[in-house]
């Protein structure tokens, strides 16, 4: 009799705790927006790409117009580069090949050796990658501008300095870049299961605009 | 003192006699013995060889040596490395750049060598390309590959 009851009591705990998580875990969280805020009144001002103005592999100039409505993955690069680049192109190329037909999802790669990086030298690149230029758009411009905004808009790394084997230090940050122009995700282009995770953030994200 | 060097001589020619002796009556099994270690070796150098080729070539040329579309040739079918020992041994040490032609298809990037890369290391790195995915070259020697290295760097 006795033993009955405690194992009952036992059953409903152990129920409750059962709903208790399934309750915690079932609304998927949306992604986080990076960045500082600040309140205006009663509206909240996130942090967004500061207008950018490169030329991609094809000439055409690119903007923050160019990504209007649309949801995108930016990264740093070079094209001579050989220590982390050629694994980030891999994965990013995984990227392109799983969101290829899918027109709300965009890829922008920025040189961070412009100077070597001639617009036809991406366009080789490019080409050589066997990817489509509306898809995937890698850009060239003005050193300082490249370098200020993978810093203050993107809070990616991208320096040069000389005694590293490359010549410069960068991160082999992909970022995830709303409709917006807010970040939200930051994955390391150069593993595996972490790009995983960001082919699942854009799905994350899509469903957020389709619920609006 | 020239009595003793005489009698010096004298067992060496006995000890080089025994020493022939032994040899022979060893042969079969020596080679065999031979074999283990130079079994042994290539073991280690592929071994070694994978390892350095995960750190120093696999970003471009990939883990499974298929390459990245025409940017970076691919190593487990390459009719160029089939046909080039003597520049890939280079190319690992010295770089290259310029237009390659590899099963039919035009590359042209500039891969940049690895000059701190050792005879062994260079070795190493021969042994696995040359032994993996479709190739099967066998042990390769180290003194080969010093020679070659010799001539590539005097180019
Ligand atoms: C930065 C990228 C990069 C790295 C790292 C690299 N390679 Fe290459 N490799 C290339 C490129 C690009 C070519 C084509 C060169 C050309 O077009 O002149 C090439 C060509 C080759 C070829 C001849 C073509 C073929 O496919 O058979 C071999 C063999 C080769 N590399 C082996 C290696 C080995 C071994 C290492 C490591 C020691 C290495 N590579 C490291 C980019 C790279």
């Amino acid at each position: 009799m006795n033993k009955t009851k405690s194992f009952s009591r036992y059953a409903v705990v152990c129920s409750l705790l059962v709903i208790l998580f399934s309750a915690c875990t079932k609304p998927e969280k949306t992604l986080p927006i990076f960045g500082e805020r600040n309140i205006e009144g009663s509206d909240t001002i996130y942090h967004t790409i500061a207008p950018y103005s490169f030329v991609d592999q094809d000439s055409s100039v690119i903007t923050n117009a160019t990504f209007k409505d649309k949801i995108y993955v930016a990264d740093f690069f070079f094209t001579s580069c050989r220590t982390i680049c050629p694994i980030m192109k891999t994965q990013m190329l995984r990227v392109y090949e799983a969101k290829l037909s899918d027109p709300e999802v965009l890829l922008l790669s920025h040189s961070i050796d412009p100077e070597y990086d001639t617009v036809g030298l991406l366009h080789d690149f490019a080409g050589r990658l066997g990817v489509k230029s509306e898809k995937w758009h890698f850009v060239t411009g003005n050193k300082e501008d490249i370098y200020k905004i993978a810093q203050t808009s993107y809070f990616a790394t991208a320096m040069e300095d000389k005694s590293e084997p490359d010549g410069f230090i960068h991160s082999g940050a992909f970022l995830l870049i709303d409709k917006n122009q807010r970040i939200r995700g930051k994955y390391d282009g150069t593993k595996d299961d972490d790009v995983n995770r960001l082919l699942n953030d854009i799905e994350r994200l899509k469903k957020e605009y389709e619920a609006k | 003192m020239k009595q003793n060097k005489h009698r010096f001589i004298n067992l060496n020619s006995k000890l080089i006699a025994l020493l022939l002796f032994i040899l022979f009556s060893n042969c079969s099994r020596n080679s065999e013995a031979t074999r283990f270690t130079s079994e042994i070796k290539f073991r280690q150098y592929y071994v070694q060889g994978q390892l350095l080729y995960e750190q120093h070539c696999s970003n471009c040329h990939q883990k499974d040596g298929s390459g990245l579309g025409l940017l970076y040739p691919p190593l487990n079918h390459s009719d160029y490395m089939d046909q080039n020992f003597e520049k890939v041994i280079c190319m690992m040490k010295y770089g290259i750049k310029g237009e390659l032609v590899i099963n039919g298809k035009s590359y042209n990037k500039e891969m940049p060598g690895v000059l701190s890369l050792s005879d062994l290391e260079v070795t190493e790195i021969a042994t696995y390309i040359y032994n993996t995915w479709s190739h099967q070259k066998d042990s390769i020697d180290i003194s080969g590959i010093t020679r070659i290295l010799n001539q590539c760097s005097q180019q």
